[in-house]
């Protein structure tokens, strides 16, 4: 149902083209079970099911396609794999992230609290220029007067590290996709990070399922049975 | 959310080397409970990699005692400004080991799906050193023609060695083969440098050429191993480009496979806990019960875990090195179309080196030059990673290869060294040890390229877990995980 919005033919057409403008990485972290995959789940896939929201199994990555102007971007999210339950996030899951999601729970005020590890570790881990936008989630429940983390509070706090910063909810659908699309429109609006987003996978890079592809020992055998009786 | 203690695990793992993380990686699609653990604080084991200040914390803990297979580390900086930039600028190896294209690491990597998380780089020259003739001259390299192409275009052998070296070549490729076979087997457990001798009427120069491609630590390899490690050289070449033989993960080697692997292994369900070891095991009627440091007890069906009690064999001592040039030179592609080597080899043969007490070096140094495409040090600079057999002398010897090295560089100024970082690896039981319900896996292998008999043991855990269940089919061969197919669109 949000697909319908501001979908038209020229738009379609660029994105059938199947050129990117460029991959955008986007990691997810915050303590466990504020609603991190809720929200990705929500976003990629239309879905919500707070069945599926006990534990993180099974979600490597999510991948969407996003145009900001009139530039067809690829975005991968990837979810901690509840990694965050002992804090084993590793090195390589930030690997070339070019914005960084953090989630507390506004009915958590512990959730909150956690943060300031996170955003030490989002910067740490992360390349020199990230993009961070903080989240906090399940705003429906304010309305039931369980909110512990008052907006004000969260928004300082995202201030304070240079954030963006929304509040959302993946029950009533409220500003889910916000925190994505604001996060890639900033990484692209971002000298130095929007090359790094353009930068085609380094050239140097290789492709292991690329295979057999070059000279195979046969054919240098071959030749150098023509160099020696040659 | 299941507490640690209150399930009954199917498997803990502990410690997240690279069999370790390798056998979480076979186990991700399983419906196994996994629980994996490691008494470090990072990933990686004896195959970690490190920032400045987490190598910091490492040496501290390898010279009180605690290092398991490590031992007398130490840490050299220049006085007053070092040139080096922010600590996690750099990402150290303890295992920086180079991976042939035939491996069949990477062909699991492969079928399993955890290469799409992996960068991999190319490895480009290997070169001997050559010591000066006399003290005015400056030492040089001379590179190894290792193809066809090089062999043609070299300048560095005569037209009689480049015949024997293109003989020698297609020996090997098909050495397994009559006539082939009864022409080296008498020479089995003999000396390579032997049939090289005697068989190809090879001098010591070209000897040492092709004693060097088979990275052999203490320079004595025999016949048998020393042809099985050519051929895989050279039928790695071009596998996955045009003149390279060998690939790197970026980002610090092995270290960068492992967390890869534990990743996958999240993804597949498994609890992941670092800094929390096991303080004692207690086995009865087939569970294990495990206290760990944090304080909770778990009880679980097997328990695997690495083998880290020190062998007779001989280790390694190790000088890393963060110099502040990006010595372009050696990364040159020297095959058209080639891509840009990140890793090139320097091979200090036995005897090529004046040790401090006026000694020949007994044994060979070899030297990995990594340029700051690895990821490992910041542009304008490069790591260099030496290995020599453990010996008293081979602090010096390194260090004095290291000043030989840098003596052959002729761009620019004399580059310096802004970060020295030593240590010794202890060789380890090669033997993995099978129990009831616990399985240890061999110590790693020293060698400087990836040994493939490192994945047997990961092989054999696997099935132990498994039991019945066990699919050989499906062994590290695994479907994408649904991220990575692109499905919805959004517009803005």
């Amino acid at each position: 149902m949000y697909l319908a919005e501001g979908r038209d033919k020229r738009v379609k057409a660029i994105l059938e083209v199947g050129e990117w403008a460029g991959t955008v990485k986007l990691v997810v972290i915050g303590s466990s079970g504020v609603g991190k995959t809720a929200l990705l789940r929500l976003y990629c896939d239309h879905e919500w099911d707070p069945r599926l929201a006990t534990s993180t199994i099974g979600i490597d990555f999510k991948t969407k396609r996003l145009l900001v102007g009139d530039q067809p971007y690829k975005v991968n999210i990837f979810d901690t794999a509840g990694q965050e339950r002992f804090r084993t996030l590793s090195a390589s899951y930030y690997r070339g992230a070019h914005g960084v999601i953090l989630v507390y729970d506004i009915t958590n005020r512990k959730s909150f609290l956690d943060l300031e590890g996170w955003f030490q570790e989002a910067k740490t881990c992360s390349t020199e220029v990230v993009v961070l936008c903080l989240v906090g989630a399940k705003l429906d429940k304010a309305a039931q007067g369980e909110r512990q983390v008052s907006t004000e509070e969260g928004r300082a706090l995202a201030e304070s590290h240079g954030a963006i910063f929304y509040e959302v909810s993946a029950k009533t659908g409220e500003n889910f996709r916000e925190p994505f699309v604001g996060t890639v429109q900033r990484i692209v609006g971002t000298p130095g990070l929007l090359e790094a987003v353009r930068r085609k996978p380094v050239p140097d890079a290789l492709r292991l399922n690329r295979g057999d592809y070059y000279t195979k020992p046969i054919i240098l055998v071959s030749l150098l049975h023509c160099c020696l009786s040659g | 959310m299941e507490s640690l203690s209150d399930t009954l695990w199917d498997v803990v793992i502990c410690g997240t080397g690279l069999q370790q993380s390798l056998l979480a990686l076979a186990l991700s699609r399983s419906d196994k409970k996994i629980l994996h653990i490691d008494p470090n604080e990072f990933y990686g084991g004896a195959e970690a990699a490190f920032s400045l200040q987490d190598t910091e914390l490492w040496v501290n803990r390898a010279s009180a005692g605690s290092g398991g297979l490590f031992k007398s580390a130490s840490i050299a900086k220049p006085e007053g400004t070092t040139g080096l930039s922010a600590s996690r600028a750099y990402s150290l190896a303890l295992a920086p080991q180079l991976i042939h294209a035939r491996s069949t690491l990477l062909s699991q990597l492969v079928s399993s799906r955890a290469y799409r998380q992996v960068e991999f780089l190319a490895v480009g020259s290997f070169y001997i050193f050559k010591p000066p003739q006399e003290s005015s001259q400056r030492p040089s390299l001379a590179r190894i023609p290792s193809t066809r192409e090089e062999v043609f275009s070299t300048t560095a052998v005569s037209a009689k060695a480049k015949r024997l070296l293109m003989k020698f070549m297609k020996f090997v490729l098909d050495y397994e083969s009559s006539p082939q076979l009864e022409v080296w087997q008498p020479f089995a457990d003999a000396l390579l440098t032997d049939l090289l001798q005697q068989e190809f009427k090879m001098d010591a120069e070209l000897q040492t050429y092709i004693v060097t491609l088979t990275l052999s630590l203490d320079g004595k390899i025999s016949t048998k191993d020393g042809l099985a490690a050519i051929r895989r050289h050279l039928s790695s070449m071009g596998v996955y480009g045009p003149g390279f033989a060998a690939i790197y993960p970026k980002w610090g080697g092995l270290s960068e496979i492992a967390q890869v692997a534990c990743r996958a292994g999240a993804v597949g369900g498994a609890v992941y806990m670092l800094g929390t070891g096991i303080k004692e095991t207690e086995t009865a009627e087939g569970e294990v019960k495990i206290q760990l440091t944090s304080g909770d007890t778990v009880k679980t069906r097997m328990l695997v875990r690495a083998g880290d009690s020190a062998s007779d064999e001989m280790g390694i001592t190790r000088l890393v090195a963060v110099i502040g040039s990006p010595l372009n030179s050696l990364f040159e592609a020297v095959v058209e179309g080639a891509p840009r080597p990140a890793v090139a080899v320097i091979a200090f043969p036995a005897g090529s080196l004046s040790t401090v007490s006026g000694k020949a070096s007994e044994y060979p140094v070899y030297l990995s030059a990594h340029s700051s495409d690895t990821g490992e040090c910041p542009a304008h600079q490069s790591v260099l990673y030496l290995t020599t057999l453990s010996t008293p002398d081979a602090n010096a010897t390194l260090n004095l290869a290291l000043d030989a090295f840098l003596g052959t560089i002729t761009e620019g100024q004399a580059p310096s060294v802004l970060y020295r970082l030593q240590y010794e690896q202890l060789a380890g039981s090669q033997r993995s040890q099978s129990e009831a319900s616990i399985f240890t896996f061999p110590a790693p292998f020293l060698s400087l390229s990836f040994n493939d008999s490192t994945l047997q043991p990961v092989h054999e855990a696997w099935k132990k877990v498994m039991g019945d269940a066990a699919v050989e089919a499906d062994y590290m061969t695994f479907a994408d995980r649904e991220g990575a197919v692109d499905d919805d669109d959004v517009y803005e």
